[in-house]
């Protein structure tokens, strides 16, 4: 038995690292999923809030609040509603920092791209705030993230160039940044806007029947619109979960990963869900919410499972992963048991959150539970989050609770085996007599 | 004062292990200042530090992450998994006193 765990783990550590390993080490992939992270979530979930209480689950509260509504979302509207300005900012800074270059620079010139590419080249004061405004948040993640990556690799390689602007070395050096940043600014501004002017020289008939001009977000969004419909649906959810539990069975932060690259397309289809009331279901609440419950994996009956272990070592790793495991945290769980290159637990680990976002995709298409509609941090308690992701379902929660079971259930048989594997070796190593077995040896 | 980075990844699970690690310098009377951040905010502090950690969901980067700290000179290492997992800030902590240690020896040898 522990000749096998060794080759299949040596299998997965020579086969299946290396490939899953250089998509995750993607820079792009890492400058956009911190700048989600660092700049935009804090901006989302506090908007969110004001959401909510525009949107009251109880119908008595929505009738007291519906002449008010348009100025709760206010607030709303000027933070999330505007998220994809500041992800222009956070990905051209984190890029920098991974650039190893000075942040603060691109990052605000990202943010003046931007909205030269959002808007239509004309005269802005008879422009409307409203025909922008979507744009400049859910709509515009695309443009955001293409602006912050072309803004830091344009300036960095002007900065140091011979092709700046060069001062004596006696003038102070913040003044001399200032004249660096000059060239690289007025290039890309330029770039833009005569792109924008070109895309903006066109038009379109809008959902209104009248004439509009076109923009870069707007082009964007008709080019990839099937891809956004392509994201919202049953097979892409599967590939995503696999995806994400293939990384972590390898002991790589998968959701990381994949958030990166599905994000904008989650970010648009719950906004669409917010805002216009749309039946999107594939969003960020759909993985973190409703299938990673107790962490990645939906690993929370395993803890409870390894509190009463007949194992050492799976009852230690059960106390130190109790407290995390209610915020959703498992890496104690993921590196302990541990679930990551260990052939016996990777199925369940892929399997058990396949089968849960199963069950959830058709539960939310047949219209069971009310579709997400909030974003939360994911640190959040089962029970209380299904409840606010659903904009005040209990049915979101009642949901949780029947995944949990359904993960305890499955989980069971596999974490048995491995409970014998583990018990058996540490009694071959209470016993150093009968040393004709081989020392105990740790998978991963 | 030992200066810390742990590179990870959202700094969620790693704000555990930190704690830990302060808990067992205060009881061998070491001053030590930990630090979890991203790959990119490592990229822009790796100067400000004694030790980098590599935490294990993130061994993916480890070979880039290697090659930025020993080009300034900063020892560098993989936290182990299962010290990780058990929040074993103790161990964690030996780890960087001996990665301090090997330096100094490094030194003297040169």
């Amino acid at each position: 038995m522990s000749v096998m765990i060794e080759r299949g783990s040596d299998w997965v550590e020579r086969y299946l690292v290396p490939p899953l390993g250089i998509l995750a080490s993607n820079v792009y992939l890492q400058a956009v999923r911190d700048a989600f992270i660092i700049f935009t979530l804090p901006l989302i979930l506090a908007g969110s809030l004001f959401l909510i209480i525009a949107n009251p689950p109880v119908q008595a509260l929505a009738n007291l609040i519906a002449p008010y509504q348009s100025q709760i979302l206010v607030p709303f509207q000027l933070s999330f509603g505007l998220m994809a300005l500041f992800l222009a900012f956070g990905v051209a800074y984190s890029l920098a920092q991974y650039r190893r270059t000075e942040p603060v620079q691109p990052g605000v010139l990202a943010m003046v791209l931007f909205l030269v590419a959002s808007m239509p080249v004309r005269d802005l004061t008879t422009l409307s705030l409203g025909d922008i405004l979507p744009y400049l948040g859910g709509e515009g993640l695309l443009v955001g993230i293409l602006v912050g990556i072309l803004t830091t690799e344009v300036v960095r390689r002007f900065r140091g160039s011979r092709f700046t602007i060069r001062l004596p070395k006696s003038v102070p050096p913040n003044v001399t940044r200032a004249f660096e940043a000059l060239v690289p600014a007025v290039l890309l501004l330029t770039f833009i806007w005569v792109l924008e002017w070109f895309v903006s020289s066109h038009t379109f008939v809008g959902t209104d029947g009248h004439l509009h001009q076109l923009t870069i977000p707007i082009l964007l969004e008709r080019i990839f619109q099937p891809l956004i419909l392509v994201q919202d649906s049953y097979p892409a959810a599967l590939i995503e979960i696999v995806l994400m539990m293939l990384l972590w069975s390898v002991g790589i932060h998968g959701m990381n990963v994949v958030t990166a690259i599905a994000l904008p397309f989650w970010l648009a289809t719950l906004t669409n869900n917010a805002v216009n009331h749309g039946h999107g279901i594939v969003t960020e609440p759909f993985f973190h919410i409703f299938a990673h419950l107790g962490g990645s994996g939906a690993t929370w009956p395993l803890v409870v499972y390894m509190l009463r272990s007949r194992s050492a070592q799976l009852r230690t790793v059960g106390k130190v992963a109790l407290g995390p495991a209610i915020f959703n945290i498992n890496e104690p769980v993921t590196f302990g048991v541990p679930m990551a290159l260990n052939p016996i637990m990777m199925i369940p680990f892929v399997f058990v959150p396949v089968i849960i976002v199963t069950i959830n995709y058709f539960v939310f298409a047949v219209g069971l539970v009310h579709v997400p509609v909030v974003l939360q941090p994911f640190t959040v308690p089962i029970g209380l989050s299904g409840f606010v992701a659903t904009g005040g379902d209990i049915r979101g929660s009642l949901l949780q609770f029947f995944d949990l079971a359904v993960s305890a259930l499955l989980y069971y048989p596999f974490f048995k085996a491995w409970e014998r594997v583990l018990v058996a070796r540490e009694e071959a190593a209470s016993q150093p007599e009968e040393s004709a077995k081989p020392a105990p040896v740790g998978v991963g | 004062m030992i200066r810390v980075l742990i590179v990870c990844s959202w700094g969620m699970s790693t704000s555990l292990l930190v704690e830990s690690m302060l808990a067992a310098a205060v009881a061998r009377k070491y001053e030590l200042a930990v630090e979890a951040l991203s790959a990119g905010e490592y990229a822009a502090k790796v100067e400000e530090c004694d030790v980098v950690l590599i935490a294990p969901q993130i061994r993916h980067l480890r070979k880039s992450i290697e090659k930025l700290a020993l080009s300034v000179g900063k020892p560098v290492a993989m936290i182990e998994p299962f010290h990780y997992a058990t929040m074993n800030g103790q161990a964690v902590f030996e780890q960087v006193l001996h990665l301090l240690a090997s330096k100094q020896e490094g030194k003297e040898e040169v």
